[in-house]
């Protein structure tokens, strides 16, 4: 019986550039996936694969997206509306950083876009603002979908999706190897990154970014020692090296993030290779 | 998978080599449990030659490391390849499982 496959790419900002360098690999060995599952960062390449969009394009749209501009200008009245709630009417939604760039940099890729376009079926994970349960995104509106996902707490607005009001999927589940179970891959390539902290933290953003990468590094290591004993078959990590520091806006760094991606999966090629022939897992 | 077993001072020091993975954890399990079984549960795993570890390692590292210390004794883990702390790290393994430097330590950190 054939093995399903599935890429499971988990949060890790910029890093997460490093799926495309597992795709470039896994396209040279004739290696197809049955499902994409993606998180946070990851949705955004998740997204892209199972769009069908090419490496060198998801390489410029890393590029044009992953910008400080995307971070630059302040939700005046969300920030003013927490400091003073009764005065400006605080609705329970709250980000830092106003909308408008994030949305136009994945109006781009994503705008108009279903997931009944996906050529490889595609899983979306976020959280719920009310319920903090895991939401999985598998049909509709990939752009509310990769929105929702990448909605990182403080930072940025929840997304209302389907009248819920979605969060960062790392809030929940930041490398859902548990979607791929779920669907019934049997062979998961999970690439999962623990969030970097910010070189220095100078700004209530930055302090965002640390307190969020503190408490979704420890809930990555406990969920993923539970998927890791409770997958019937294989979950191979594909964790890529890196020897220099990558930040959370290092885009200059994505052609080494892509190379390091490739270089990591190829080490695990032979054995994927040996799996999917027939070997027992 | 290469698996080779010795005695050193009141631990059987187990050599691994090659990668833990679904192709290879059955025969490592197999070969650990036999271990314990003839009434040697200290055990310290020599993971110097283990280049890789999928999740059929960590599963198969995890029963042994169970009935280990059921028996009254441990699975301690020595010389862990970077590749491989990184897996045993991400999946929580650093934190239920006893790790040294190198051999002699792991095997001291039994005592007499």
């Amino acid at each position: 019986m054939k093995r399903r496959v599935a890429l499971v790419i988990g949060a890790g900002s910029v890093k997460c550039a490093a799926a495309l360098g597992l795709w470039r690999a896994l396209e040279r060995h004739g290696i197809e996936l049955d499902m994409v599952v993606g998180c946070s960062g990851g949705s955004l390449y998740a997204a892209v694969m199972a769009l069908g969009y090419d490496v060198d394009t998801c390489e410029r749209l890393t590029r044009d997206l992953w910008t400080k501009e995307v971070t630059k200008e302040r939700n005046t009245r969300g920030i003013l509306a927490a400091i003073f709630p009764r005065l400006l009417g605080f609705d329970g939604r709250f980000g830092m950083v106003h909308d408008r760039a994030m949305g136009k940099a994945l109006a781009g890729p994503f705008g108009g876009r279903t997931f009944a376009e996906a050529t490889i079926p595609l899983h979306i994970v976020a959280t719920d603002l009310e319920t903090g349960q895991r939401v999985v995104l598998s049909e509709g509106s990939v752009f509310d979908a990769v929105r929702a996902s990448v909605a990182i707490p403080y930072v940025w607005r929840p997304w209302e999706v389907n009248g819920r009001w979605l969060m960062d999927g790392c809030m929940s589940d930041p490398l859902p190897v548990d979607v791929a179970m779920q669907e019934g891959a049997d062979v998961i390539l999970a690439m999962g990154f623990e969030s970097p902290f910010p070189r220095r933290v100078k700004s209530a953003t930055r302090y965002a970014f640390q307190v969020n990468s503190i408490y979704t590094n420890n809930l990555l290591r406990a969920n993923f020692a539970f998927h890791n004993l409770a997958h019937h078959t294989e979950i191979i990590t594909v964790l890529p090296e890196f020897d220099r520091q990558i930040g959370l806006f290092s885009t200059d760094q994505i052609p080494y993030v892509i190379e390091q991606g490739e270089r990591a999966t190829e080490e695990q090629i032979p054995y994927l290779k040996r799996l999917l022939e027939g070997a027992p897992a | 998978m290469d698996v080779t077993v010795e005695q050193v001072g009141s631990a059987a020091v187990v050599r691994i080599s090659g990668s833990v993975d679904g192709l290879t954890a059955d025969a490592l399990q197999t070969a650990l449990q036999a271990q314990i079984d003839g009434g040697g549960a200290r055990l310290v795993g020599d993971l110097s030659g283990v280049e890789y570890t999928s999740s059929a390692g960590l599963r198969a590292l995890l029963a042994t490391l169970k009935l280990a210390r059921q028996k009254g004794g441990d699975l301690r883990l020595a010389a862990v390849r970077p590749a491989v702390l990184r897996v045993l790290e991400l999946s929580g393994f650093t934190t239920i499982l006893k790790l040294y430097p190198d051999v002699d330590a792991a095997v001291a950190s039994f005592g007499s």
